[in-house]
């Protein structure tokens, strides 16, 4: 009922600007302590954003809970795009459009189950790097050696904490509801 | 129109409550989506980048402190817990400390061996004399002799009465003493400021060079003394005073003979009238007791 409430529109920005700060602290995170010598960082913001709206679609809301995750990939992609080198904007376009389609498609399926979660990040992954690479990289750049150089890698380190964030939302979820 | 439908009854599948509003998050994803392509844009034209490289700069410094902390981590992370392999990398370490070690110490001794071969050659080159040089291996610990050991002996040719000398950083090879005893490595060598050294001298003045004779004076709290023997002569502050070698010069049969003439000693720094007596007090050129290396003369060419 509280939630079906007209919040007081301070309390909103509030809260949205919170979660923003909490994001761009996570994105540090992932660019100074979750970055390996060869260049690759865990992305723990897209994995993040994916979960969120995986478990929010498997909500009973699950519209607000997909839009929270594009809200999620939106904040968080901007705070990656404070600390990278790419335009503005570039982060932000990249996870919400993995977000989008990874969370429309697989929202009827049960995100208890690990191998739907997986799935998920592994297809949001892809997506994040395509975009990536057609934001940054020139047309005719080699896109066989950016899958195997820089999709791969990326895919397999996103797994890595795919499953503890997926049980982290899932409490969260349940502790705010 | 029995028929089809009834066949083959239309089953609708049922929506389930949340499906109705999706079009909201098709719609909130392509308006996000613009507004990320929007900033995209004006990122690349230059309209909003000087906002994002000072969000940047100002995100800079947590940036460095975790970075900071990364690197801890890694360090921390790198360290050998084991015991066995900090063992094994403690004895690998102290190996290479002790060959390093040699080879400082190696180094060091072919410094310092430079220096004084150096310093030989300018001498040789510079004076009639030829010299051997000497360790100085100890001093007399008792302060009633100023002697010193050097590391040679009758075996490399060093006899009783020959001149040791000296050279200080600046300064020219000048007298700290003379053999007193040898043995077949050794010799001891009794300083100038030893108050049983006496030694005839010369003092070089523009007219002249008249004889003294010096003492040492080191257990009466001073140096080195110099008496003229002719009374008629003055002593002047700043006369360079240099040995005689009046024993090797009259061919006396005294151990002072193998003493050459013209080696340096040092310098009149002052002057005192006793009685009908001169007395001058020489600052030498060579402290004896600071030398480390001398080289003893053993002969000088005609």
């Amino acid at each position: 009922m509280g939630d079906s409430q007209p919040r007081r529109i301070e309390e909103r920005l509030a809260r949205e600007l919170g979660l923003a700060l909490i994001l761009l602290a996570l994105a540090l995170v992932q660019v100074t302590l979750l970055t390996g010598p060869s260049g690759f960082s865990v992305p723990l913001l897209l994995v993040l954003a994916l979960v969120r709206a995986l478990v929010g679609a498997g909500t009973s809301e699950p519209v607000r809970g997909l839009m929270r995750g594009l809200w999620w990939a939106f904040y968080g992609g901007l705070a990656l795009d404070l600390l990278s080198a790419l335009p503005l904007g570039s982060h932000a376009v990249a996870q919400l459009l993995a977000v989008a389609v990874v969370g429309l498609v697989a929202r009827r399926f049960a995100v208890e189950r690990p191998l739907v979660p997986l799935l998920a990040v592994a297809a949001g992954t892809v997506i994040y790097e395509v975009t990536l690479y057609l934001i940054v990289l020139p047309v005719d750049s080699d896109w066989q050696a950016y899958a195997l150089v820089v999709v791969l890698p990326s895919l397999l380190l996103a797994l890595i904490p795919t499953l503890p964030v997926v049980a982290i939302v899932h409490w969260l979820t349940r502790t705010n509801r | 129109m029995r028929d089809f439908l009834d066949d083959r009854p239309l089953k609708l599948r049922r929506e389930r409550p949340g499906d109705r509003g999706y079009w909201r998050v098709i719609l909130l994803a392509i308006g996000l989506v613009l507004a990320g392509s929007l900033l995209i844009v004006l990122d690349r034209q230059g309209v909003i980048t000087p906002a994002r490289l000072s969000a940047r700069e100002a995100l800079q410094p947590l940036m460095g402190w975790l970075m900071a902390r990364r690197i801890e981590l890694e360090t921390w992370w790198a360290t050998p817990r084991d015991v066995v392999a900090m063992q094994n990398r403690i004895a690998e370490l102290e190996a290479e400390n002790a060959r390093l070690t040699g080879e400082v110490l190696r180094l060091e001794q072919a410094r310092v061996e430079n220096i004084f071969l150096r310093q030989q050659l300018s001498i040789t080159r510079s004076y009639p004399w030829k010299v051997l040089g000497a360790e100085v291996m100890a001093r007399a610990p008792e302060a009633a002799r100023r002697v010193l050991t050097i590391a040679r002996g009758t075996e490399d040719g060093v006899q009783v009465g020959m001149a040791v000398i000296g050279q200080q950083p600046g300064g020219p090879p000048a007298l700290v003493g003379v053999v007193e005893t040898v043995g077949a490595r050794t010799a001891d060598v009794l300083m100038i400021t030893d108050i049983s050294s006496q030694l005839s001298v010369r003092l070089l003045q523009p007219d002249g060079a008249p004889l003294g004779l010096m003492q040492g004076q080191w257990q009466r709290g001073s140096r080195l003394r110099v008496e003229l023997i002719d009374r008629n002569a003055a002593l002047r502050v700043g006369d360079h005073v240099v040995t005689a070698g009046l024993s090797g010069t009259l061919n006396l049969p005294l151990d002072l003979a193998a003493m050459p003439a013209a080696v340096p000693i040092g310098s009149i720094e002052t002057v005192q009238q006793e009685g009908q007596r001169q007395i001058g007090e020489i600052r030498p050129f060579v402290d004896p007791d600071q030398v480390r290396y001398v080289w003893v003369i053993l002969s000088q060419d005609e």
